[in-house]
């Protein structure tokens, strides 16, 4: 039973860093109806921030969100403006394929400047943990957990009250018709790809003191926001935050209960099992 | 001028005459690695190994020009590599490829074309096991480092069960495949048999299975940073075997032994040990001071398998067959000990490398096992998390 | 007489001189391994041949039936497993290892097409993603059939012995003419597709599925069929690729690249045309070889060996390929969304225009100016 409550809360944890990074796709997703391909390498660029914060200036990674995520914010604003805004009326296929050529340049830029090795950042707290009624709870995953929670409560905040956060949303439901209500939509897709861009290095420098860092980290987590992000309905927020728990409890259950060599299996089925009964996701109202 | 050209052609000529001395055209060797792609730090470490083998053999006047070619850890562009090198550059004998799949693919041409091909890293059994001529290898195979694993932890107390964790790679699991048939053959239980994708942050609901079995030994075979996360998890979780075994690879870096926290008395299983002789900690401290790290054994035995080939070369000159002779015969004193390609249990060319277990005691690797080589006496069991 | 014409009448979109034209390159490059038998030459012939293999076949049903799939190394890895674990483990010999693979792939195809064709657009794409995920995995799990990460090692490939002639394979030579065949094959059966009535439903559900639906096509039916026919070709370039290659594990056939590789052949070529992944295959595969071994341009006799490009491309960009072809990726996308083929057309067609413009009388500006 131990191991059930165990395995469960660190599903729950986890699948905090997951819907971040699921949120930060959905809203790129739901703006844009680009999928970014390129997500995970934003986080490993998130990670490469936080690292070097942390090197350099021994700023602890949760403090350097501060830094982090306007930094990326500013540079998926600059890809948004140099390199998207130019293929949004083309092809799915080419949008899905200039997002992977930004990833391949992204992680093979990082790589010829800050060569393949694995950088590891060690804190104090990147192996401790509480003990609650014979569970332990890791201290680094459930400080990412709450400031997960924060951001995405303030992201959601921003998106329902501000004048700002309304056109976003009314550019994602219908782009042409926010154009006739006088939004500027370049402008808000500037802003959304931004946004998406900070929410996935946070969710990096969330990740790096547990995790390790090098170029080519990026590629499972743009699979896993994918499945994220559809889970909970393209567009989403909340679905995207729902869909991230789920799948970290759904990959943490079937490595103890299943096998561990095939937890992201059973996630994959699940997604199909959901893309197929469900298409709109869990919390979706439409599949276009 | 032209008097001084006549001479010199005739110094030349003379030089010639006189295989390996200084005058005559370098003896080409190719060295294929992984420069770019996954495995791309460990290939670094590897190349590290070579330059210092090169400088060693410039100093005994071996004169050699190492011609490179990037895997990319891809077993089609090995093929393309060798190719290049074996037909195109014409090289006189091959040191490479990292991983097993490209040492593979390199030493099927390799056999085909008549260039020696030493392997200085890649575990795959089967690779020595086809019977090809032409195929060295300084490293031990898989099997030898869970047998040496095992044996360890049999010798230092009473195991009765044990749990593998490892990645499924090639590399986690064969070792892993031998491990488990060796322990039951030594009467000990296998409690617990998870594999799992490398990718993922989160292994703690495997780590808790694992502790909810309670094993006497937690056995893990990971690549370079998982290890680092797989200890950070265990400890998180306070699982606390009798002794964690560590498969080499990932165990067995200079980051691993950085992190104190985790990796005090863990032990690890590896090729070579800086301390195992004094060229050995002579070869470590000019690495260091070269490259600002510590030497793994990846950058070992590359370096040993180049100057196992610069001393064929020594003897065999330019020529192919006379250097594979050299390397089939010949006995080297290396910082691996006595290096020497033999024919025994079905593996043709293979170096009998004796692996050592070692175990990181206050932020230092020190040899525990064989006790004829060991440095100091094992912690065991393991005595809990500080 | 006549009764027999229309059997005989050739399809559409033929023309005798194209026909000529495609057998005298075929026949050309076919000469090939008589004029030079250099292995690292033969071997990027190869390589391309295999390129175009996979890229032509992703093309029927990606670019004929517009259906993007980002998931076809499910086949390419089908292609691969069956042919050598029935050649290593039950010593099948691979020529019908591979008829068997590709059976083996079209029932995968249709499996996999009655799942994911129930979506469209970026859940399409999603779902074929997950598909072949979800066989890589099993793939890495189930080691009783696969051997799992281990990979299965190919010993020897016995010799093919037919009425008239032996063929072992050794060497490159045999693989460079059963490559390049299944090249021809494959581009044949593209012409094929864009020629044929079953073509044209392809291409009816590719620009607007509804309308064809309407039309009287039935949608699912139509691409399945030409997944089917895609999955076909895929599963005997993995089939090939493996007895090449001669080892195989989960990650290299059936990994996400190798899927992605088969869709940037196609839109760095020219998607949905015949010729478009055979220009893809020759840019992407001599562009990634040229930077990381930029001396094969020796070894073909197109520069010295002291050639200062040569040494330019291994001292700066060998350790870049890989951001290149990045590189390579978003500027076709922004610049020439349809591909090289597209750019040598609209080249081809200014050119026309301008000596065209050249050549017409000087009374009429007006049409200069067009």
């Amino acid at each position: 039973m131990n191991v059930f409550f165990q395995s469960l809360l660190s599903g729950i944890l986890v699948g905090g860093v997951y819907a971040l990074i699921g949120i930060g796709l959905t809203i790129i997703f739901g703006v844009m109806r680009v999928i970014n391909f390129a997500h995970g390498d934003l986080l490993m660029l998130g990670m490469y921030v936080t690292w070097g914060l942390f090197t350099l200036f021994n700023i602890d990674p949760y403090l350097s969100l501060l830094i982090t995520a306007p930094v990326l914010f500013l540079w998926g604003a600059l890809l948004q403006k140099v390199f998207i805004n130019r293929v949004l009326n083309a092809l799915p296929q080419n949008q899905i394929l200039l997002t992977i050529g930004l990833g391949l340049v992204m992680s093979n830029g990082v790589m010829l400047g800050f060569t393949s090795d694995y950088r590891i950042l060690t804190t104090s707290y990147s192996s401790s943990s509480f003990q609650l009624l014979g569970i332990s709870v890791s201290q680094p995953l459930l400080y990412s957990f709450l400031v997960t929670a924060a951001i995405t409560g303030a992201l959601f905040w921003f998106l329902q009250t501000t004048d700002t956060g309304q056109a976003i949303r009314a550019t994602a439901q219908d782009r042409d018709a926010a154009q006739l209500m006088g939004i500027n939509v370049k402008r808000m897709s500037v802003l959304a790809f931004g946004l998406g861009t900070a929410l996935a290095g946070i969710a990096g420098a969330l990740l790096a003191p547990t995790y390790y860092i090098f170029p080519q980290v990026g590629s499972p987590f743009t699979l896993k926001a994918f499945v994220v992000v559809v889970l909970g309905g393209m567009g989403s927020i909340v679905g995207a935050t729902l869909g991230g728990v789920l799948i970290g409890v759904t990959e943490s259950l079937s490595a103890v209960y299943i096998a561990s060599g095939l937890k992201e299996l059973v996630v994959y089925v699940l997604f199909l099992l959901i893309l197929l009964f469900r298409p709109a996701g869990l919390l979706g109202k439409s599949r276009t | 001028m032209r008097l001084a050209s006549r001479l010199l052609s005739t110094v030349a000529a003379a030089a010639l005459a006189l295989p390996g001395l200084a005058g005559a055209a370098p003896v080409k060797i190719g060295f294929i690695n992984t420069i770019t792609g996954a495995e791309a730090p460990i290939g670094e470490t590897m190349t590290n190994g070579l330059e210092l083998a090169l400088e060693d053999l410039k100093k005994q006047g071996v004169d050699v020009k190492v011609i490179r070619q990037d895997d990319t850890g891809k077993p089609d562009k090995a093929i393309s590599a060798i190719e290049q090198l074996a037909t195109g550059d014409e090289v006189t004998a091959i040191v490479g490829p990292y991983t097993s799949a490209c040492a593979n693919a390199v030493a099927k041409q390799a056999e085909q074309y008549g260039v020696s091909q030493v392997i200085p890293a890649a575990s795959k059994e089967e690779i020595t096991r086809q019977g090809y001529k032409w195929v060295f290898r300084v490293n031990a195979p898989a099997n030898v480092y869970a047998k040496a694993l095992i044996d360890a932890a049999l010798a230092f107390g009473k195991p009765k069960t044990v749990a593998f964790i490892y990645e499924s790679t090639d590399f986690g699991s064969s070792l892993s495949k031998v491990g488990k048939e060796y322990a039951v053959a030594k009467g000990l239980t296998v409690v617990a048999d998870e594999a799992y994708q490398k990718g993922s942050p989160d292994y703690r609901s495997t780590l808790s299975k694992v502790k909810g079995q309670n094993p006497d030994l937690v056995f893990m075979v990971s690549y370079v940073a998982d290890a680092i996360l797989l200890m950070r998890q265990s400890r998180e979780l306070g699982l606390k075997p009798q002794a964690f075994l560590g498969g080499g690879a990932g165990f067995d870096t200079a980051q691993f032994e950085g992190e104190r926290d985790i990796s005090t008395n863990v032990f690890s299983v590896t090729q070579w040990t800086p301390d195992s002789s004094k060229a050995s900690m002579e070869f470590a401290a000019r690495y260091q001071a070269k490259f600002g790290k510590r030497p793994t054994y990846h950058a070992a035995c590359t370096y040993t398998a180049m100057m196992v080939v610069g001393a064929a070369v020594k003897k065999g000159g330019a020529d192919r067959a006379k250097v594979r002779e050299a390397l089939a015969t010949d006995t080297s004193q290396t910082i691996m000990g006595e290096v020497k390609f033999e024919a025994y249990d079905g593996y043709n060319n293979q170096n009998q490398n004796a692996m050592p277990v070692i175990q990181y005691q206050a932020g230092k690797s020190v040899t525990v096992f064989p006790a004829k080589v060991a440095t100091a006496k094992a912690v065991y069991p393991f005595p809990g998390w500080k | 007489m006549r009764s027999l014409l229309p059997t005989l009448r050739l399809p559409r979109g033929f023309s005798t001189p194209a026909l000529l034209a495609y057998l005298a390159v075929i026949a050309l490059v076919a000469l090939v391994p008589q004029v030079s038998r250099k292995p690292l030459i033969l071997h990027m012939w190869i390589m391309v041949f295999l390129a175009i293999a996979q890229g032509s076949a992703w093309n029927v049903v990606g670019g004929y039936a517009g259906q993007y799939s980002v998931g076809h190394a499910a086949y390419f890895g089908m292609g691969a497993y069956i042919t050598m674990v029935l050649l290593e483990i039950y010593q099948v010999a691979p020529w019908y290892g591979i008829a068997v693979a590709v059976v083996g792939s079209v029932v995968l195809s249709v499996i996999i097409g009655s799942i994911t064709f129930r979506l469209r657009g970026p859940y399409f794409v999603l779902a074929s993603i997950s598909m072949a995920e979800i066989i890589r995995l099993a793939a890495l799990h189930f080691k009783d059939v696969t051997r799992g990460a281990e990979g299965i090692l190919l010993n020897a490939i016995p010799p093919l012995e037919t009425p008239w002639f032996v063929v072992k394979f050794l060497g490159k030579v045999p693989f460079f003419y059963v490559s390049l065949a299944l090249a021809v094959i494959i581009i044949s059966v593209n012409w094929l597709v864009q020629h044929s009535k079953l073509g044209y439903t392809f291409q009816a559900i590719r620009e607007d599925q509804d309308a064809a639906h309407s039309l009287g096509i039935n949608p699912t039916l139509h691409k399945n069929l030409a997944l089917m026919i895609s999955a076909a070709f895929t599963a005997s370039a993995g089939g090939v690729f493996a007895l090449y290659v001669r080892f195989i594990d989960p990650n290299i056939v059936f990994g996400i690249d190798v899927s992605v590789q088969m869709v940037l052949i196609c839109i760095i070529g020219g998607i949905g045309t015949i010729l478009g992944p055979v220009v893809g295959s020759v840019v992407l595969v001599l562009l990634s070889e040229t930077l990381r071994n930029p001396k094969w341009l020796v070894q073909a006799g197109l520069l010295s060996d002291e050639s200062a490009t040569v040494a330019f491309i291994e001292a700066h960009l060998s350790n870049a390929h890989v951001l290149f072809y990045g590189v390579l990726v978003v500027v076709v996308v922004l610049f020439a969304p349809e591909g090289f083929l597209g750019l040598l057309r609209k080249g081809l067609a200014r050119m026309r225009k301008r000596t065209a413009a050249r050549s017409a009388p000087p009374s009429q500006p007006a049409a200069a100016a067009e």
